[in-house]
């Protein structure tokens, strides 16, 4: 399992590697999520330079959540290996935030533990965003679909 | 009586101003009534009481009925939804 909750940019290649397992990881999915605007939605007219984000995070229940949510899909897949990688801080629209990539034999249980691992991910691991624009800041406030998206997760 | 540290996070440390705070317990202790003792020691408490305010006990999401062990528990910390991802 490998949990990293960093400041700086990941490299989704070098990452790939280590979810590789030697001779036995026959499938893995990966995940990227990148900083995308909330306000103005899908408005371009709304981008500025000043547009930005502040990714806060609870240190340590952060890391806590995380390791909670794999050990939950280790114990619902037969998965050889787990990376999830988070950035907090200053980032800006198009910037990577997160990584989740997940090693098995089989691509059935790889692209399952990645959706569920994202699904939880935006609901249980203590990280707010802020949004800045030009015209001020405002927090990003958390949508009704992340909680239903873990609903199915619960009924399965 | 112990005392234990609470932590505010996000929008909720910016509308109360304050991004920690410390409270005397005396044996176990409600989510709840911890609410209802920062509501009499913040300057500012409301905000600690709009809807979907969460809450953690030593990085474990609780509820308010969830009970704090003052010699035991290190940290609680009250936040808005989480957002990340």
């Amino acid at each position: 399992m490998i949990i990293q909750v960093q400041e700086a940019d990941f490299c989704v290649q070098s990452l790939y590697e280590k979810l590789k397992v030697k001779n036995r990881s026959g499938a893995i999915a990966i995940f990227v999520g990148l900083v995308r605007e909330f306000q103005g939605q899908n408005s371009s007219d709304s981008i500025d330079d000043d547009h930005c984000f502040q990714l806060e995070h609870y240190p340590g229940m952060t890391e806590h959540n995380l390791k909670e949510i794999i050990d939950d899909a280790n114990s619902r897949w037969p998965l050889l290996e787990v990376c999830v990688v988070h950035r907090f801080g200053k980032l800006a629209l198009n910037d990577q935030i997160v990584f989740v990539g997940v090693s098995a034999a089989h691509r059935a249980e790889a692209f399952l533990a990645c959706d569920f691992i994202m699904d939880y991910l935006k609901s249980r691991a203590a990280f707010w965003k802020k949004e800045t624009t030009s015209t001020g800041s405002h927090w990003v406030e958390a949508k009704e679909s992340d909680s239903f998206s873990l609903k199915r997760w619960r009924e399965s | 009586m112990s005392q234990v540290k609470v932590v505010f996070f996000a929008s909720l440390k910016e509308s109360l101003g304050v991004s920690e705070a410390f409270i005397e317990l005396d044996g176990l202790t409600s989510i709840e009534e911890i609410k209802q003792k920062l509501n009499a020691s913040l300057v500012n408490p409301d905000p600690l009481f709009e809807e979907g305010i969460q809450c953690s006990i030593d990085y474990v999401f609780a509820r308010d009925s969830s009970k704090v062990d003052p010699d035991t528990v290190k940290e609680i910390a009250f936040f808005p939804p989480v957002t990340g991802g």
